[in-house]
């Protein structure tokens, strides 16, 4: 495993030389920017235990946020952070339900995430409605426009990988081992003098920040935002991103992301059937694979009597 | 507004409400006796829809309790089959809980792709099963409404019975208090469960072919109706079989009145807002009110 | 001498039951306090009290004279109460050493942006952690199970790993639940010479404790709760003779427990 993080940057930052095909790079310019959002989830969930089904709304902020800011005139070395960052102050508003265990804190994330679609889908004046915004200006570094697919690329999966090591850094910290602990045991935590709903919501906002991040990006990927892309099926599919990728697992956020976007693209020649390939192959994930995609080396490798 | 146009919109909220109350219901069965959040719920739901009319196409003239029968029939067969062929074998391997939430979310996709396959993508009406209106004074209600209202309550006055005076009732009762003690009294676990899922597929089997009755079948009319079914179980208490048909009830008269008094825009997001407010209150849903007064 | 803690007419009602009567007990500095009593009569309850897992009905604590009833129990762990529980509360999917870690979180300061950024001080601060928890487990005698994960550790070993989380920070106060609960007789000889070595650490101990020889052994003062009363305080010996003491205990099939330690 020790090398399984340089080998992967560096096939990630061969890839366009080695397929120099444009749609091909789109498609990996999605799976990075799903890639965060993903990581964004399973940082929540598998580090702090909290189960959000609103992630859409924080990606959506961001996006908008970004498109909007750059509209206005805003560059987009600036307006990506700044929307990244004011997705993470929106998950503020949820900050006292995360007092809410399991079932509960998830659905009332859900309820936001609702209400955050309704706000894009609604507020024409602000998002264009459900005719949405256009036109959004493509990415852009040091003034200069990236026209390339391949810049596009390379700068969404090096923020993804810079967003992997991020987190990977907070897991292993005196506040991911709290976050960690609050997880296992609150009332072991509380009695070891951990400030428990502080350190959530900050986990919280984290993970709200980062789901941003992916939809500003997102936004200048795509270069045009509907409510379509924001509805409670995004939230979703994030879920299954990292429930399939193995929760607990950044590196199986990644694979996860990679799979949700990939497979169904993949599919296209089955059609019709594709989503139902797709929701039968999540399916037998879980039946075949206890610890999804993450896992299944060591369920192959897995022997009778490894098992205690 | 005059008092009869507000009756009427109440007879309207109670209907609706009564199909979340039904859904929900299921919501609460499954997740008091397995832990499940079974998000497929919907889909059970729009299958019993789309099974309701298609025995309509096949007998014109079926009686509507007979087209009723067909969808819970086709529900409670669907979610039965789904417990058994999916959920049990994830339970038995033990795989983490979130995976099998996964699982549901799946055969969610699954199914709903399916339907799109074998009924089409269009909209599909529901011939109405009653016409005219009832008319008591000035008050003109569609029989539609009068009669969701009635079998909505009729169904779940027959679920109380069940749970609280057969013997397959009480075993899932048990199961759903404590596992281990059922099973040492002599219950099946496996059978019970698989009992369970399948009332709960009935019920959404019901649920849909009266909220197919009132606007029409569509492969994807289980997505949204099914969450606003489990906000209102929440609403209610997850587990808790009076909750969630409170919660149903109540949710469907918010959702109603809001679209008539404040938006129909925002009507979707006054239910949440209304969740998210009386979840930071009780924690619990309703159903914590209780415990709290104990 | 002030009192390190001072609990004054300390009431709980859960509903309708009153679990704790008005109960006064004040704990020297330096000691280890025993708090027995037959079963029911409030002991965990009590300390919980004194943990601040939950509010008192009624009455005031303080400890080293500052009042401390209105704090919940994060702010009493960070100001140096710290506890064990009765059904072990470990982070099992930890290892060892994270676990005792965790019971010196309060007393680190980096937060998320210098572990992100990875910032010497925030370096030094793990160092300094990591060394401090490694003490922990070596104290209690779990030096060689450091990387194991809580989860996987013998029954026994559990136990010990609670209590060197719980004493890891060098608390104040150290509140004990039935430590011994569960040992083998060797493994409670060893538990009640770790119980010694704590007190000589500086650190004041409440123990809620069945195991009479455990207590008589290590307790310097015992306070006796009956039916949620304080029934008597003084030395170990003095709590033995103590008529009511005896009669509390035979009143209850308590005697067959007690004869049997």
């Amino acid at each position: 495993m020790r090398w399984g993080t340089p080998v992967t940057l560096l096939a990630a930052a061969l890839l366009p030389s080695a397929l120099p095909d444009a749609f091909l790079l789109h498609l990996m310019t999605s799976v990075a920017i799903a890639a965060i959002l993903a990581l964004g989830l399973q940082f929540l969930l598998g580090v702090s235990g909290q189960l959000s089904l609103g992630q859409a709304a924080f990606y959506g902020v961001g996006a908008y946020g970004s498109a909007l800011m750059t509209g206005a005139g805003l560059p987009f070395a600036a307006a990506v952070p700044l929307a990244a960052v004011f997705a993470g102050l929106s998950s503020l508003v949820l900050i006292p339900v995360t007092r809410l265990r399991g079932p509960y804190l998830a659905v009332a994330t859900l309820g936001f995430s609702i209400i955050a679609y309704l706000v894009i889908k609604n507020e024409e004046w602000l998002t264009g409605g459900s005719l949405g915004l256009m036109g959004i200006s493509r990415p852009a570094l040091f003034g200069e426009r990236l026209r390339d697919p391949a810049h596009v690329y390379w700068l969404c999966a090096a923020l993804a990988a810079l967003v992997y090591l991020g987190l990977r850094r907070l897991a292993d910290s005196r506040f991911g081992r709290a976050a960690h602990a609050i997880r296992q045991d609150e009332d072991a935590a509380r009695a070891s003098g951990l400030r428990v709903t502080l350190i959530k919501s900050q986990c919280f906002v984290i993970s709200a920040a980062v789901s941003g991040l992916a939809g500003a990006l997102f936004a200048h990927h795509i270069r045009y935002l509907g409510p379509a892309d924001f509805s409670f099926w995004k939230s979703v599919e994030v879920l299954i991103m990292v429930v399939i990728g193995g929760v607990g697992s950044a590196a199986g956020a990644i694979l996860g992301a990679a799979v949700v976007v990939l497979l169904p693209e993949w599919l296209r020649a089955v059609g019709d059937y594709r989503l139902l390939v797709f929701g039968g192959a999540v399916v037998g994930l879980m039946l075949f694979g206890s610890g999804g995609l993450a896992g299944l080396p060591g369920a192959l490798r897995r022997r009778p009597e490894a098992r205690p | 507004m005059s008092g009869a146009a507000l009756l009427e919109v109440a007879v309207g909220g109670i209907a609706i409400g009564c199909v979340y109350s039904l859904l929900a219901l299921g919501y609460s069965m499954i997740i008091r006796a397995s832990g499940i959040i079974h998000f497929a719920q919907g889909e059970v739901m729009m299958i019993g829809s789309m099974c309701g009319l298609s025995a309509l196409w096949l007998a014109p003239a079926l009686h509507p309790a007979l087209v009723l029968l067909a969808g819970m029939a086709a529900g409670g067969v669907l979610a039965g089959a789904m417990e058994l062929l999916v959920y049990r074998t994830l339970r038995r391997r033990r795989v983490p809980l979130m995976n099998i939430i996964t699982a549901t979310v799946g055969l969610s996709i699954l199914l709903m792709n399916a339907a799109r396959l074998g009924w089409g993508s269009e909209p599909l009406r529901y011939p109405d099963l009653f016409s005219g209106a009832v008319e008591i004074g000035q008050l003109r209600i569609s029989p539609q409404l009068l009669w969701i209202a009635g079998t909505g309550f009729a169904i779940m006055i027959a679920l109380q019975l069940f749970l609280s005076k057969t013997r397959p009732g009480l075993a899932m009762q048990a199961i759903a208090q404590d596992p281990d003690a059922a099973q040492l009294i002599g219950i099946n676990l496996s059978r019970s469960m698989a009992g369970t899922f399948a009332v709960a597929g009935a019920m959404a089997g019901a649920a849909g072919v009266m909220l197919g009755s009132l606007f029409f079948s569509f492969f994807e009319m289980g997505f949204i109706t099914g969450l606003k079914a489990f906000v209102a179980a929440t609403l209610g208490g997850l587990g808790s079989i009076g909750g969630a048909m409170l919660g149903g009830i109540l949710f469907g008269l918010i959702e109603t009145f809001g679209a008539v008094f404040v938006s129909s825009a925002y009507k979707d997001a006054i239910g949440m807002l209304l969740l998210i407010a009386i979840l930071l209150v009780l924690p619990q849903g309703l159903a914590g009110l209780r415990k709290r007064g104990r | 001498m002030t009192p390190l803690l001072e609990a004054r007419g300390i009431a709980r009602r859960f509903g309708g039951l009153v679990a704790l009567d008005a109960v006064d007990m004040q704990v020297a500095p330096g000691t280890v306090h025993g708090l027995i009593g037959p079963n029911g009569a409030g002991k965990t309850t009590f300390l919980n009290v004194i943990a601040g897992a939950f509010p008192p009905s009624g009455g005031s604590l303080r400890l080293e004279g500052g009042d401390i009833t209105a704090l919940a129990g994060d702010a009493r762990a960070r100001l140096g109460i710290r506890r064990t529980f009765q059904n072990l509360k470990l982070f099992p999917e930890m290892t060892a050493l994270h676990n005792a870690a965790i019971g010196l979180h309060a007393d680190g300061r980096a937060g998320v942006l210098s572990a992100l950024l990875r910032l010497p001080a925030q370096r030094r601060e793990e160092r300094e952690i990591m060394a401090r928890a490694a003490e922990a487990l070596d104290f209690v005698g779990l030096a060689g199970q450091a990387g194991r994960l809580a989860g996987t550790l013998a029954y026994g070993h559990r136990r010990l790993l609670e209590i060197a989380r719980a004493f890891a920070p060098r608390p104040k106060l150290l509140l004990l639940d039935e430590p011994a609960a569960g040992l083998n007789p060797t493994e409670a000889v060893a538990l009640t010479a770790l119980i010694a070595r704590i007190r000589e650490a500086g650190t004041t101990v409440i123990l809620v404790e069945h195991h009479m020889d455990v207590v008589m052994t290590v307790c310097d003062r015992v306070t006796v709760l009956n039916y949620g009363k304080h029934l008597s305080t003084g030395t170990p010996a003095g709590i033995q003779a103590d008529p009511r003491v005896i009669e509390a205990y035979l009143g209850q099939d308590a005697l067959a427990e007690a004869l049997a330690c």
